[in-house]
Formats: C-alpha cells, sequence, structure tokens
C-alpha cells in the first residue's frame, strides 16, 4: 500500500521542483483563480512608478509649479490663490485629461491592433481622427455656434466611423475592409478639412489647426469628465472582452471552435476601441499615433501574447503626460500641440515598424 | 444515434455550393478519416460538424439537439477542431498556447483553476511536449508545433476532436508521429475524425473510412472493404492496384506505372 502514495509524492515533487513549473496564480477560494505573469506586474509596476513622477514633475516644475512638499497639502486642502490655481484650474484638469486620454488611446490602440492582426491597426488608420477634424472643422467654422466644437468632433468622429461601417459591406466584422475603407474615409475627410481651411480667415484657421493637431492646453473640469468617464466605463468592458479577443488572435475557426464566437467578439472590440477614441477626440481633438505606439511598446516591454490592455493603458497614459510635460516646458510655450509632438515621435516610430514589418516579409 | 451528426446540409462559401443534401453521422469511438480530392468538400464538412461553418440547409446535432440551441462555450466543452493553419501568437509558450484550451470551462473571475492546471499537464505528457512547456512555440520545429496544437485541442477536454489535415506542412516522420498519437488517443477512447490527404496512411490508422467525391459520401466502412481499385480510379482518377500493406495488412494503394515507364 505504501508504492502508490509515495509515488504521488513524487509526482508532486516533480510538478514544484521539475523543469516544468506551473505558473503563479491568484486564488481566492474556487471563484476566483487569476494567471499571474511576473514580468507583466514589474513592466506595469514600471510604468505606474514613471507615471507618478511624470504627475509631480507636471505640477511642480517650472515657475508656476507648486513646490514639492507643499503639494500633499495643496491636494488635500487647496487653500485659494496661486496654489490653488495652478491646480485646479492650470496644471490639474490639464494632467488629469492626458492621463485618461493617454489611456484611452492605448487600450483602443491595443483593441484594434489584437482585432486586425496587424501592428499598424489603430483607430488613426481607419479614419476616426480626421473624422474628428473633419466634424471640429464644420462645426467650428462652416456652421459655427450651433454644436461645441467639441461635440464637433465627436459627430464628425462618428460620422467617420459610420461610413466605414456602411462602406466593408459586412459591418465591424472584417478588420482587412476596414483598414481599406478608413483610408478612403480618412482621405475625404482630411479633404473636406483643407477645403474649410481655404476658406477661413487667418485668426480662425490657426486655432482650428491647433484644436485638430490635438492639444490640451485650457483643458476644463468637463474635459476631465468626458476622457474619465470614457476610461472608467469601456477600459473593464475592454477587459471583459480581452480572453475572447485573444482567442480571436489564433483564427477565427480555432476561436469559434473553443467557443470564442469570433464575429461577435470581434464586432465588440472595434466598437469599444472606438468608444475609446471616440471619448479622448472629443476631449482633445486627435492626437495622433498614441494608439498606434502605446501598445507595441507595451508588447515588447512585457514579451507577452495576448492584447496587453492594462499595460498599454498604462503605456498611453506615459507618453501623454511626458509629451505634454514636454510642451509645458518648451520654449514655444504651453499652446503648442501636444499632438504635433506625438506625431513627430509616432511618426519615426511608423517608419520603424513598416522597415521591421518589411523585412519580416509581412508588408 | 451518434453523439454529432448531420443532416440534409447545403454547404458553401457565399454564392458557391459545395455540398447538397449531405448527411454525416459520426460514429462514436471510431477514428474516422475523411479523404477525397482537392475540393471536394471534406475539409468544408469537418468545418460544419466544427460549427466554424454555418450550414446554409440542414442540421449539425449534438445529443440530438441542434448546435445553435446550445451556448457556444457548451458546445466548446463536447467538441473540438484543430483547423488547418491556426496562428500562433507572437511570443506565446508552449504551455501558453495550451492553455488557451481552456478557455470554454473558465469565466471571467476562474481563470485558471486546478482542474485547467491538470488539464494542461496532461496535454503536455500526452503529446509528448513537457519538456518545451516553456519554450516559445516559434522556436518549435514544425512536428513539435503540431504536437503543442495538438496539446491545445486536448487541453479543452472533449470527447470528441476534429482535425483537419494534421499532417500537412510536416516531413514525413513528423507525419507518422502525429498519425501514431491519433491512434492513441482513439484507443484512450477519444472519437475522432481527421481529413487526410495520403491514402496508404488513411488506409493504415483509420477504423472508419469516409471517401467523398463532389460533395458526395461514395463510401463508408472499414478500409478493408472500402479500399478498391475501382473506387480510387472512379475518386481520384487514378489507375492502381490496392496490395496488402506487409506491416499492417491494411490496404494499399500503389499506383499503376505509366506505360512509357513498363516499356523502360
Amino acid at each position: 500500500m505504501s508504492a502508490p502514495s509515495s509515488r504521488c509524492t513524487g509526482s508532486g515533487q516533480f510538478l514544484r521542483q521539475g523543469p516544468v513549473s506551473p505558473r503563479p496564480v491568484l486564488r481566492m477560494g474556487t471563484w476566483l483563480s487569476l494567471p499571474v505573469r511576473r514580468r507583466s506586474v514589474v513592466v506595469g509596476a514600471i510604468l505606474a512608478l514613471g507615471l507618478l513622477v511624470l504627475t509631480l514633475l507636471t505640477l511642480t516644475l517650472g515657475t508656476l509649479g507648486v513646490p514639492l512638499a507643499e503639494l500633499p497639502r495643496a491636494i488635500v486642502d487647496p487653500a485659494p490663490g496661486r496654489t490653488e490655481f495652478v491646480l485646479n484650474v492650470l496644471r490639474g484638469p490639464r494632467l488629469i485629461t492626458a492621463i485618461a486620454t493617454g489611456a484611452a488611446l492605448g487600450v483602443a490602440g491595443a483593441l484594434f491592433q489584437t482585432v486586425t492582426r496587424n501592428p499598424l491597426g489603430s483607430p488613426d488608420v481607419i479614419g476616426l481622427g480626421a473624422g474628428a477634424s473633419a466634424g471640429a472643422a464644420c462645426f467650428g467654422l462652416l456652421i459655427p455656434g450651433l454644436i461645441p466644437v467639441p461635440a464637433g468632433a465627436l459627430v464628425g468622429a462618428l460620422a467617420a466611423m459610420g461610413l466605414v461601417w456602411l462602406g466593408t459591406g459586412r459591418g465591424f466584422s472584417s478588420p482587412g475592409r476596414m483598414i481599406l475603407v478608413g483610408i478612403g474615409v480618412s482621405a475625404m475627410a482630411v479633404a473636406f478639412v483643407q477645403f474649410v481651411l481655404t476658406r477661413a480667415g487667418q485668426q480662425e484657421a490657426t486655432t482650428l489647426a491647433t484644436y485638430i493637431s490635438g492639444t490640451f492646453a485650457d483643458r476644463q473640469w468637463s474635459d476631465v469628465a468626458i476622457s474619465g468617464l470614457t476610461v472608467a466605463v469601456l477600459v473593464p468592458c475592454a477587459l471583459l472582452l480581452s480572453r475572447r479577443l485573444d482567442l480571436v488572435e489564433m483564427g477565427d475557426e480555432l476561436a469559434d471552435s473553443l467557443g470564442g464566437r469570433t464575429t461577435l467578439t470581434r464586432s465588440l472590440v472595434v466598437l469599444v476601441a472606438i468608444g475609446l477614441a471616440t471619448g479622448a477626440v472629443s476631449a482633445t481633438g486627435p492626437i495622433a499615433f498614441v494608439a498606434l505606439t502605446a501598445p507595441q511598446v507595451a508588447r515588447r516591454l512585457a514579451k507577452a501574447p495576448g492584447a496587453g490592455i492594462l499595460l498599454s493603458g498604462l503605456m498611453g497614459a506615459v507618453i501623454m503626460t511626458a509629451a505634454d510635460l514636454l510642451v509645458q516646458q518648451s520654449p514655444f510655450g504651453v499652446q503648442l500641440p501636444v499632438g504635433l509632438l506625438t506625431a513627430l515621435v509616432g511618426g519615426v516610430y511608423l517608419g520603424y515598424l513598416l522597415v521591421r514589418e518589411w523585412k519580416k516579409g509581412t508588408v | 444515434m451518434a453523439i454529432l451528426s448531420a443532416a440534409g446540409l447545403r454547404l458553401g462559401y457565399d454564392e458557391r455550393v459545395v455540398a447538397e443534401d449531405l448527411s454525416f453521422d459520426v460514429p462514436d469511438g471510431e477514428l474516422t478519416v475523411i479523404i477525397g480530392p482537392n475540393a471536394c468538400g471534406k475539409s468544408t464538412l469537418l468545418k460544419a460538424l466544427a460549427r466554424t461553418l454555418k450550414p446554409q440547409a440542414g442540421t449539425v446535432t449534438l445529443d440530438g439537439r441542434p448546435l445553435s440551441s446550445y451556448r457556444s462555450k457548451d458546445v466548446a466543452k463536447r467538441v473540438g477542431m484543430l483547423p488547418q493553419s491556426p496562428i500562433a501568437p507572437e511570443s506565446i509558450t508552449v504551455r501558453d498556447l495550451v492553455g488557451r484550451g481552456r478557455f470554454p470551462h473558465q469565466g471571467v473571475f476562474r481563470q485558471w483553476s486546478h482542474a485547467d492546471e491538470q488539464a494542461v499537464e496532461a496535454a503536455l505528457v500526452a503529446t509528448g511536449v513537457a519538456e518545451l512547456a516553456d519554450r516559445h512555440v516559434s522556436e518549435l520545429s514544425g512536428g513539435q508545433r503540431q504536437r503543442a496544437w495538438i496539446a491545445m485541442a486536448l487541453a479543452q477536454e472533449t470527447e470528441l476532436l476534429l482535425l483537419d489535415e494534421p499532417t500537412t506542412f510536416l516531413d514525413i516522420a513528423h507525419q507518422y508521429e502525429v498519425l501514431e498519437l491519433c491512434a492513441r488517443l482513439h484507443r484512450e477512447g477519444r472519437t475522432l475524425v481527421a481529413v487526410l490527404h495520403d491514402l496508404n496512411q488513411a488506409a493504415r490508422y483509420a477504423t472508419h473510412l469516409v471517401v467523398m467525391k463532389a460533395g458526395v459520401i461514395v463510401a463508408s466502412g472499414t478500409p478493408g472493404e472500402v479500399l478498391t481499385a475501382p473506387l480510387v480510379e472512379d475518386v481520384f482518377g487514378l489507375p492502381c492496384e490496392i496490395i496488402d500493406d506487409p506491416q499492417t495488412h491494411t490496404p494499399m494503394v500503389v499506383p499503376l506505372a505509366a506505360p512509357t515507364a513498363q516499356a523502360r
């Protein structure tokens, strides 16, 4: 009788000490069990720390900065005056909007890239940003005063996505077609913006140009509310979808046979991604390339399969706050559109990605 | 009554109809192999059985109930399918890949139970990839990769397993390795259905052979009953002689030499 029991312990030891090491799992009773990837946790912690540092720098740097020693008291109990003005009006809303839109764009990009199985998939590519610009141009300059410009951007983004939905003939279930139709919709929207700009006065044109490059200057608490709410509602939705999305990554047939319901999953994921990007756009105007780069960088750091929703969101927030910090401290002044900076850096990165893909032979 | 059964299927892609009024009961407990020339509808039939292709007419039933009446995950707990060319996500390890086969058994909060752990370990061992568990799938050879995919399908713990051309793209030794694995899984009590191209491999490993031509099942039974020279000539257009496989005593297809070659 002793032989079987000793064999049992033997195999148990094999599982613990052998080359086959089971992964760490977070467990609570039988209802909760989540696998944990050490590397992802470490990367997440580093990014969170980075975001904290950027936050402190944003609030404390420069002549108007709140000294670090005064910061805790100023946040808990803002006495009226200069400090309160800096926190509540000048830098606070701007900072939180940057974090929220960065996170929203990062997650939107992660969703798009996974669902299209294409590292270049992003809301920019399917014409969302261009549509928002066209909306802003239309309601800012062509028929001003009807609705506020951010609402105009929202309308434009939704209209562009409506065109893409109609243009594919299969709604949002075919990513390849979405990219093709999106490029067309983008071109139309850009042409429309150019048309409006040619008819506008110089002052108006400059204002519009700043908005459609994406900016954090003069953000209000209403922008914080839009972007914050977007993130609070849609990022959990993205997390709920992420395991089905992981299956879609392995091909439609396999995903379907595993119970992943590919077509439904894909449409929902695209909807959530569009919602996130649209929320970000209506708070700040279209900010280029964050949705494209954040998930790519996060993926390379984590070296994990799957969409990497949380890390992409954190990465997006880090990129955005870093870019805005540079803008605020730059010699060109706080009115420089942050979108110009992200487009510059993102453009270089896009080039690198294209070359890499080209070398791998996938483009 | 077979557990998985198809009746009166019309199958096709958009306008192109591949099969009309096709019925097929998957024989319980057998290793069924479907053969037929290209575009005869064998993979299409398999896709319909695995509900990755929606029939334009007719129904596929599981325990007598239409597949469409089940929750998607509930079917996935009973019928597994390995498609012809699944995509391995970038930088995924063998263990993580196999773990994805557990999806139908998991929930939002219960993502990695002890049962999941055990099923994955068992699947890794059964397919002989346990030593490769922490390697990246992209580093594996073709045969190892195919075994990892089969391990993923095994971790799903389904009583039925459908394999679409599991030996394609593999070199010859790895083909037999995968087929031996299928035979062992069958001996251990699973029902398997595989689409194969090689007639001699089909004859050797099938316990039940199904021959399709132009969307119609033209013959089915044991390889010995089914595989005759007139049938092979009729279905594949290949004049041949059937001899006894000296190893397994199953039928073996030997194509006739062309007249010019005979003269030489």
